[in-house]
């Protein structure tokens, strides 16, 4: 357990908590064994050919009945996710900054998502939650879990429509104020087959795209990201060579290949990440968890992002 | 007969191209530099009143303050060549270092908020020709490698076109000298 958790009231809260998931979980369980027996029952009574009212009313009952007790477990479940986070990740997040608050039920807006240019698909089924914002010294940031995907409909040879949903981004979306102005809107890419094909084909039709690809000169950069900018000038301004290199720094740092924007004079950085940070655990104990320590560690490392690309350095007549 | 039609009709539709695009990346570099003489008249403008504000609070540096003036006379009087103006920002900036450098010896100076205004929009001013002097020598090693390459150099020994030379950073551009350092805020 984690060093911050030394208040006596907190350690209490902790155990009520567990108390209140051991009954979660108690209440889960008794609701799947009504719902499975429900189910064997009535499978039982069709295989054997007893389809009368009088013994498919009692199975159909029993179904019911599991379903209200696994509903009932909703609201209690909700809120000892929202204690947790309220309580137990917020207290976590003090302790790193003072200035950092988590609203679970807030994210990026899908709006602020495409507005950010992160990337080229739009979202047709879109989730965020969990964010946390805060101040470090100057600069103001806040990041969210995001999940955007977009349908894919095809018909096969039968003439079946079929739909799949694919991922765009999962992961954590920071943005932070940068500390330069800007007009203009510069995106950095990682380098892919797709993104090293649209560039191509950005730079071939240079002329009827607003954004152009930006060759520069920094080898390890141009190896892993492709960028584009409404302003060649300005991009160069943005990324400046030691900046760059931070960010060659903070992408080796990153499980996945992080994607930016500078755009409105902010920085938008998506981490990709495959772990639902800052949930608490069902099915072990919250006293004995290692969990609070991957979302304090993941917490950390985002508010080190500040600090890292030198955003609170305002020598350039933003303050 | 109509495949050597078509090949001379190839022939010629891929030269105007490789003509067109050498204009192109010529043209590039004029534009490339305008936006860095932009840039260098602005910086340069803020001279004078830099120069007037360190006056008021400095009396033993005469001799710095007159030299950023010279240069500054200098910089907006004469028909200048692209590669003197270079040389002439490389001047005023090492002096204007100076004289950041030396302002730490004034502290009513440097509480000055007009003081403190014109070293952040210098420094701004810094990175921003940085910035053009990156895009244009991209636009030139861009140009180089079109005229020195086949079938590129075709058409540069036809129009004359010659290798251009990139503008070399400064050795503090080189290693992203920060301005906090130089200014030690």
């Amino acid at each position: 357990m984690s060093d911050f958790i030394q208040d006596p009231g907190l350690l209490g809260l902790l155990q009520e908590l567990d108390k209140d998931r051991l009954n979660i979980v108690a209440g889960q369980r008794k609701a799947k064994i009504v719902m499975i027996a429900g189910g064997v029952l009535l499978l039982i009574a069709v295989l054997l050919g007893m389809t009368t009212l009088f013994t498919l009313v009692p199975c159909v009952a029993i179904l019911i009945y599991g379903f209200v007790l696994k509903s009932k477990m909703d609201f209690p479940l909700k809120l000892y996710k929202d204690t947790f986070k309220q309580k137990i990740v917020a207290t976590a997040l003090k302790d790193i900054d003072p200035s950092m608050v988590i609203e679970p039920l807030n994210g990026m807006s899908e709006e602020e998502f495409k507005a950010s240019q992160l990337f080229t698909t739009s979202p047709d089924r879109y989730v965020s939650e969990d964010q946390i914002s805060g101040q470090a010294d100057k600069t103001r940031f806040y990041f969210s879990e995001v999940k955007a995907e977009y349908k894919d409909e095809s018909t096969d040879s039968d003439g079946r429509r079929q739909v799949s949903w694919d991922l765009i981004f999962n992961g954590i979306i920071f943005t932070a104020d940068f500390n330069k102005n800007f007009i203009g809107t510069t995106v950095v890419r990682p380098k892919n087959v797709a993104s090293t094909l649209g560039s191509w084909i950005t730079k071939a039709l240079s002329s009827f795209s607003d954004k152009q690809v930006v060759e520069l000169e920094n080898a390890e950069f141009s190896e892993k990201f492709v960028t584009y900018s409404t302003d060649q000038i300005e991009a160069r301004y943005i990324l400046t060579p030691a900046m760059m290199e931070k960010l060659c720094e903070l992408n080796r740092k990153s499980r996945g290949s992080i994607s930016l924007s500078f755009i409105y004079s902010r920085v938008y950085i998506a981490f990709p990440m495959d772990h639902n940070y800052f949930e608490p655990p069902l099915k072990t104990s919250i006293l004995d968890s290692d969990i609070l320590e991957k979302d304090i560690l993941i917490v950390r490392f985002l508010y080190d992002v500040v600090k890292e690309l030198g955003l609170n350095t305002r020598i350039w007549g933003k303050s | 007969m109509i495949i050597i039609a078509a090949i001379i009709i190839i022939a010629f539709v891929v030269g105007i191209s490789y003509y067109n695009r050498l204009i192109a990346k010529r043209n590039q570099i004029t534009n490339a530099f305008s936006a860095i003489d932009v840039m260098l008249k602005k910086r340069f403008d803020l001279l004078p009143n830099l120069v007037e504000t360190v006056k008021q609070y400095t009396k033993y540096e005469e001799g710095v303050l007159t030299k950023i003036t010279e240069l500054r006379t200098k910089a907006s009087s004469a028909q200048l060549s692209n590669q003197e103006k270079i040389d002439l920002d490389k001047q005023i900036g090492t002096a204007v270092s100076g004289m950041m450098i030396t302002a730490e010896n004034y502290p009513d100076l440097k509480a000055n908020q007009n003081f403190l205004n014109l070293q952040t929009v210098w420094t701004e001013s810094e990175e921003q020709i940085a910035a053009a002097r990156r895009n244009y020598n991209f636009s030139v090693t861009d140009y180089n490698n079109a005229i020195m390459m086949f079938p590129g150099s075709i058409f540069a020994g036809m129009l004359d076109y010659k290798p251009v030379q990139v503008i070399e950073n400064a050795p503090e551009e080189r290693q992203n000298v920060s301005a906090k350092d130089l200014f030690n805020n």
